[in-house]
């Protein structure tokens, strides 16, 4: 069977760089790289670059920008986010902290909530205006080699080798070619999230009213407690232009120890009081699953090695704490792209020329972030009751405190002291505390 | 069996069906279906003997994995897949799942995502 090709040039030939994956991290390298005048290639198993990604939905402008500049202008976003909350959950109570910019609805913007499906094929597009070629409904199944460099990939095309000098590996979470090039020895199940996604249909004048937001702006919430049923994890309700995105991401080793269920999660997450009145009568669209690699730092590959880079989700460039990916993505495309170029300047692309990747990236915000947070996700997975005890406390705290009754004030300090201490024993808060302090300072 | 393998210590439970189907939920996800499984399992008799729980079965995204009491082994319905890859990242504690892609041009096709 053959199929078509995405582009005009044939599947066999010889490019300067061969890009794996249609997603930000490699359609960022793309642009660069067909900027600087390369000859690159993406290779995307899907059907059109974005057809098989998924993400909650936030893109920060400033990054994207770099990429493809006022892309709100010509692409396919949805809302530009002008307020973020985070609500602490439990039982039927929610806690709840926002921060809202009319500043962030205007130029230069700080996030918007896209479909990557959408975004991602748009992207595409610019890629292919600047000369890249985008060749889709391929899968690479293996790397050519050459002696010990990286030489090209294996499609699973007839005649489908594709030489390069370089391949850049951008495949996403799941790390099948990174293992193949030996940089990294199968993904580590402590590291990875699973995401379950509903969009849900809702008018437009319901989201604004209901998310109380001004025309066409958009809301982003986080949501974390006991919807997660204990497992380290979060909730997060995005607002699209005439859609919600509703989803619960949670640690896969911690729910698969449990023998827990994320759509079990979401369900749950959706019937929680102040969720289920946002999303009443709204009908589903689509349901997504994906993996985030959330080890951060301390889950990286090698980044580089002799004719062949990594970046984006593929190197665990995820900051969970501040739910980033996509913008370290494109940022960690475009340094592999400069990367390449000044490899091509060389004439060379073995691992010496290569490692000024590793060089680039300890400068730029995605090294610094990540080694910030490195510690963060090992404590959250070892404490596992800052997910399911401490919101708890914390919301029985407040409710005894808001609760007017015949109680004086001075007799509610002691007893929400009382109540706190019974829980959990001050030493041990103490040390909580204080390591999570530690984690990210 | 290729190679010995020990019940995990919280695998201290029996099998119990999902409480939740997603059967409607799927029904709204585009698929392309390839005509050969990419999804396999590696071992049936880990499936069969040591692993109580059938984790897959929970959790799989897409309940591509279903537990047949009959036949003592789970059948994979691969045309369902959201190709997340929970089944080999440690869905399957005994990482007893082989997980590819489907063929270029087959398999999920998200419209939103």
């Amino acid at each position: 069977m053959t199929l078509p090709l995405g582009d005009r040039q044939p599947a066999k030939g010889r490019f300067d760089a061969i890009v794996v994956g249609g997603g930000p991290a490699g359609l960022s390298a793309a642009c660069t790289l067909a900027d600087g005048g390369s000859r690159v290639c993406v290779i995307e198993r899907g059907d059109w670059p974005g057809s098989k990604n998924m993400m909650g939905g936030l893109i920060f402008a400033q990054p994207t920008s770099k990429v493809v500049p006022e892309f709100w202008k010509r692409g396919p976003v949805e809302r530009p986010v002008t307020r973020r909350e985070l609500w602490i959950t439990t039982g039927d109570a929610a806690f709840k902290g926002a921060y809202e910019s009319t500043d962030f609805g205007v130029e230069p913007y700080n996030a918007f909530t896209v479909f990557r499906s959408r975004f991602d094929k748009w992207l595409a597009g610019e890629a292919r205006a600047k000369g890249a070629v985008i060749l889709t409904e391929t899968l690479v199944e293996d790397l050519l080699w050459d002696g010990e460099r990286v030489a090209g990939v294996r499609t699973g095309r007839s005649e489908g080798d594709l030489e390069a000098d370089v391949v850049i590996i951008a495949e996403g979470a799941n790390s099948f070619l990174t293992e193949k090039a030996g940089l990294c020895q199968g993904a580590e199940s402590g590291s990875l999230a699973l995401a379950v996604k509903e969009v849900l249909a809702l008018p437009k004048e319901k989201i604004e009213d209901r998310f109380s937001l001004e025309d066409g702006a958009g809301a982003a919430y986080e949501i974390i407690g006991e919807i997660t049923d204990g497992i380290p994890g979060t909730g997060f309700i995005y607002t699209n232009k005439d859609t919600v995105s509703i989803g619960v991401g949670v640690i896969l080793k911690d729910m698969v120890n449990r023998a827990g269920a994320a759509y079990n999660l979401l369900e749950r997450f959706k019937a929680q009081p102040q969720v289920r009145r946002l999303i009443a009568g709204a009908s589903p669209r689509e349901y997504t699953a994906h993996l985030i690699p959330e080890g951060g730092y301390r889950g990286m590959p090698r980044l580089y090695g002799d004719g062949v880079l990594v970046a984006g989700d593929a190197a665990s460039m995820v900051n969970a704490v501040f739910t980033e990916g996509a913008n370290l993505a494109l940022l960690s495309g475009r340094i592999a792209a400069q990367t390449v170029l000044r490899a091509s300047e060389f004439g060379t692309f073995g691992c010496e020329t290569l490692s000024y990747y590793g060089g680039l990236l300890e400068d730029s915000l995605i090294m610094k972030d990540l080694k910030q947070y490195k510690n963060v996700m090992p404590l959250l997975s070892s404490h596992l009751h800052f997910f399911g005890l401490y919101p708890e406390i914390a919301s029985a705290a407040v409710k005894e405190f808001l609760t007017v009754d015949s109680l004086s004030k001075a007799d509610k300090h002691k007893l929400i002291m009382k109540l706190v201490r019974s829980q959990r024993p001050s030493r041990k808060m103490i040390k909580d505390l204080y390591e999570a302090w530690r984690a990210i300072s | 069996m290729s190679e010995e393998k020990k019940r995990l210590p919280y695998d201290d439970r029996p099998w119990t069906p999902p409480e939740h189907n997603v059967t409607a939920q799927l029904g709204l996800v585009k698929f392309k279906p390839d005509g050969t499984s990419h999804l396999s399992i590696k071992d049936k008799q880990v499936c069969g003997e040591i692993c109580r729980r059938k984790f897959c079965t929970h959790t799989c995204p897409a309940q591509v994995y279903r537990w047949e009491e009959e036949e003592q082994s789970i059948s994979i319905a691969f045309e369902g897949c959201l190709e997340c890859g929970t089944c080999r990242g440690g869905g399957c504690p005994y990482d007893n799942i082989e997980m590819r892609y489907p063929r270029g041009g087959f398999g999920v096709q998200y419209r939103l995502g």
